[in-house]
């Protein structure tokens, strides 16, 4: 068939290559994924103070997951916070609440997380700025609505103390698989043909419908999964943290960090996220610590500075810079 | 092949058609003339479900595409290339080339033979490893060939497949278009406003004056109406 | 009784929508002009209010007086800030959503620095109106809403005489209908575009004297809230429409204000976002909006 129309077939040499430029590709985001969870694995054994590996992991994980909708699908949710207050509220309501062991309570995160998104999937058909303004005025009236629940299940706008659910060693355990599957399902969807057909929705919406893409149903899926990741992480952190209330699981500052981390480090590619958030969470702990109010500045500056001058982040300008290896990179 | 019954679409007040029909028989060619504003990019985002006609029916082999979505009638094997090329800028054109297939089932060897084949065809496999978005728009037009082709559609609509080519891609593109009602048995809808390919390739030719069908007939025919003359082709 | 307390929302709302109405109003010129969604509006917004704050402390200026100082301060500010900022903006990918970030970067240093210098207590103007209340029939209205709304009303009616009547200004519109058409018959897009971010962050500056004069206490922290409102009445409106803002603003206003009456605060706000999110699925252009979703 195709090769039998004479001379139109590709060169050997080049089919064998493109086909290499693939594994390549995906071996090299196994690499990374083993580079990162592997020492992640061996911190507790290695170090007391478990926190700072405890965060990196939930940043890595929320800009894994953010990328999925930002990067291959083009939306900016600036309420994105909301996903992970609603596994935060999800898992601490019905530990504390209802007595939920902290494992189920977190796989009923993850479905809250899911069904939110579910909920929310409407907006999917807003464009542009319009969504990025809708989403950030839902992650509000969440906050608002969960503030206004009965005291008794949610706390009120005091929120709610899991002392009994305290247990640091495990809690770390279980945010390292969480980080394996959540690289492990980007990889998946990056590489399968779902992400291809995400990034040409992203790219036209229009186009990838001509060719044959369904659209919403292509858009669905990346946003169940981006929301599904930071839902179990919202949980995480209350299990760590012992404490929930709205303000700090609504802070849109969370948001922020995302935002500013996975686009420091490219959003559209696999490796852009997990490198800006080691990278910039690391600098952010430190300046942090010796100066609160300014490192919100600093934050600040970043965002314009990274979108003023290099909005493809650290591994879009590297593949700009390098066309020649843009290929191999995940 | 494709049939449009009494198609109408108004856009608030405006009527973009005003009632046309058109019948496209298997593996032909037909041109679709009319000046600017005449209606026929209306037609074709008619035909592919981008717009929802006003009334009318569009029928392809027999069933109808009313109320499908867009991407449920290209899987019916109906493709399209836009007057502006619209590509998937920030992807590889392998991975443009590769977008059709998302959905299907062919292997992944099959998917790559066929975007190798069709890049071949249009001379760009040597760029396959670029982003769409760095190609000159000559370029774009023949990747946007390349990815509606690949899916081995039954029905293609063109529109202005000529607009801003130079004459050596202009020569390729006639090429692969009069291939593709033989080679790659396909029927093709062709809107241009180059007269004389539209002439050289059609079957066919449908003239649209404000939205109506002002004539229709061969090429010769087309050529001396008196009606076309006035109209379109002016003094 | 409930029908006096509802009139009272009412005529509260409505004072106050077209208060509001003015975020709405810089929002939509900045939007429309310029395709910037200003997320840093309701910083500086509250800037106005510190400004206004430290002429009086300092020199000794009534928040009268300092209104077209700030307006002028503002401007020049939103002038520079065109050229160092928002002009870049044109060459990214996705400008407007590249916008909204810039300008959500900018809110976040803006509400650090404030929060740095002035700290994060509740600040308030220093001034006394007589008599502090009017009574009409059981209506009771601060007499300082009346004078802010006076303000508003000619600030507006400016806006209005200026966008329809002198030549910057219907440039200024043609431009928020069509950008390209504009720079091919020789107006001078870049100037108009600096100009408009001036004006937009001067009513921004304005706004925030005329809220301190009728909510008594700001703080750094009130910005993000007024940038919620302000979006409320874009969306409500019509992005980028200057007329949708005045409605939008009005109705956000009433809704906020009858809501406060009949519940309390926080579901004011809660109502006034699900008017926001029902306009959006219902009439996603906005209630005056001609343009499509892009
Ligand atoms: N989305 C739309 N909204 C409103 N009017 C539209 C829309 N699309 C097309 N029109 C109007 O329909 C009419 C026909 O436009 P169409 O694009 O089909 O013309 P055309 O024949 O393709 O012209 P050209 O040769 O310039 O490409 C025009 O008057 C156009 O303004
Ligand atoms: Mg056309």
């Amino acid at each position: 068939m195709a090769s039998s129309l004479g001379g139109v077939a590709a060169p050997a040499e080049g089919r064998s290559g493109d086909a290499r430029v693939g594994r390549i590709r995906i071996s090299l985001w196994i690499v990374v994924a083993l580079g990162v969870v592997l020492p992640l694995l061996a911190a507790p054994a290695l170090t007391e103070n478990l926190s700072f590996s405890f965060y990196l992991m939930l940043w890595i994980i929320l800009c894994t997951s953010f990328n999925l909708v930002a990067g291959f699908t083009g939306y900016m949710p600036f309420g994105y916070v909301a996903f992970y207050g609603v596994g935060a509220y999800a898992t601490g309501v019905l530990h504390k609440t209802y007595g939920l062991p902290m494992p189920g309570a977190l796989v009923c995160a993850a479905l809250a997380g899911a069904a939110v998104s579910l909920l929310l999937a409407p907006t999917l058909r807003l464009k542009g700025v319009y969504f990025g303004i809708v989403s950030l005025a839902l992650a509000v009236i969440f906050r608002l609505v969960v503030s206004m629940l009965p005291e008794d299940i949610t706390g009120g706008s005091m929120g709610l103390i899991l002392a009994r659910a305290n247990d640091p060693q495990t809690t770390y355990y279980v945010t390292v698989a969480v980080l394996a599957a959540c690289l492990a399902a980007a990889g998946w969807l990056a590489f399968s043909r779902t992400g291809v057909a995400l990034r040409a929705v992203r790219d036209d919406a229009d186009a990838a419908a001509i060719v044959g893409i369904d659209v919403t149903r292509t858009r669905l899926k990346a946003w169940v999964l981006a929301a599904t990741f930071p839902a179990v992480v919202g949980g995480l952190e209350a299990w760590y943290t012992n404490a929930i209330d709205p303000e700090a699981s609504f802070n849109i500052l969370v948001t922020a960090k995302v935002i500013v981390y996975s686009m420091a480090g490219g959003l559209g590619t696999l490796l852009g996220p997990v490198l800006g958030a080691g990278a910039l969470y690391g600098i952010d702990h430190l300046i942090w610590q010796k100066f609160p109010v300014l490192n919100l500045m600093f934050l600040g500056i970043i965002i314009m500075v990274m979108i003023l001058v290099f909005p493809r982040g650290l591994v879009g300008s590297f593949a700009q810079r390098f066309p020649l290896l843009r290929r191999y990179i995940p | 092949m494709l049939r449009v019954t009494d198609l109408t679409k108004t856009f608030g007040g405006l009527k973009a058609l005003g009632g046309v029909s058109l019948h496209i028989p298997e593996k032909r060619v037909l041109g679709l003339l009319g000046m600017n504003g005449s209606g026929k990019t209306t037609l074709l985002n008619c035909i592919n479900g981008l717009y929802e006609p006003s009334s009318g029916d569009i029928q392809l082999q027999g069933t109808s595409l009313l109320g499908l979505p867009t991407h449920k009638i290209a899987a019916r094997g109906v493709g399209r290339t836009f007057q502006v090329p619209k590509l998937f800028p920030r992807m590889t054109l392998l991975e443009n080339l590769a977008a059709p297939f998302t959905t299907g089932d062919a292997s992944d060897a099959e998917v790559y033979e066929r975007s190798a084949e069709w890049l071949n065809r249009v001379e760009l496999y040597r760029l396959r490893h670029n982003y769409a978005e760095e190609l000159s728009g000559g370029q774009q037009k023949l990747v946007e060939l390349a990815r509606m082709m690949v899916a081995q559609p039954k029905l293609v609509l063109l529109d202005e497949p000529f607009a801003g080519v130079n004459p050596s891609l202009a020569l390729l593109i006639i090429r692969l278009i009069e291939a593709m009602p033989e080679r790659d048995g396909c029927s093709v809808l062709l809107v241009s406003h180059d007269l004389t390919s539209v002439y050289q390739l059609s079957h066919n030719i449908v003239v649209l004056h404000e939205g109506r069908v002002l004539a229709e007939g061969g090429a010769a025919e087309i050529r001396s109406n008196p009606d076309v003359i006035e109209a379109y082709l002016g003094a | 009784m409930t029908a006096d307390l509802l009139l009272q929302g009412l005529i509260n709302g409505l004072i106050l929508g077209l208060i509001y109405s003015l975020i709405g109003l810089s929002l939509n010129i900045i939007f429309g002009v310029l395709r910037v969604v200003n997320f840093a509006h309701g910083e500086f917004i509250i800037l106005g209010a510190y400004a206004a704050y430290f002429l009086q402390r300092l020199l000794g200026l009534s928040p009268f007086l300092a209104m077209p100082v700030i307006f002028v301060m503002f401007a020049l500010i939103g002038w520079a800030l065109y050229f160092v900022l928002v002009k870049r903006l044109a060459r990214s990918d996705d400008p407007e959503t590249a916008s909204l970030l810039v300008m959500f970067g900018l809110s976040i240093t803006l509400g650090a620095l404030m929060l740095f210098f002035f700290e994060a207590d509740a600040r308030s103007l220093d001034y006394m109106l007589e008599p502090p209340f009017l009574m009409f029939g059981n209506i009771v209205i601060p007499t300082t809403r009346l004078v802010a709304l006076a303000i508003t009303l000619v600030i507006t009616g400016i806006t209005a005489w200026f966008l329809y009547r002198t030549f910057p200004g219907k440039a200024l519109r043609a431009v928020i209908m069509n950008r390209s058409a504009v720079a091919t018959v020789g107006i001078d897009v870049e100037k108009l575009s600096a100009m408009t971010f001036g004006i937009g962050l001067g009513f921004a500056g304005v706004t925030g004297v005329l809220l301190a004069m009728i909510f008594p206490a700001f703080s750094p922290f009130a910005g993000a809230d007024y940038t919620l409102i302000g979006f409320i009445i874009i969306v409500l409106g019509g992005l980028g429409h200057p007329i949708g803002a005045l409605v939008g603003g009005l109705l956000f206003g009433v809704t906020e204000q009858v809501t406060v009456v009949l519940a309390d605060n926080s579901v004011a706000l809660l109502v006034g976002f699900a008017l926001m999110i029902a306009v959006i699925f219902f009439r996603p252009s906005g209630l005056f909006g001609r343009q499509q979703l892009r």
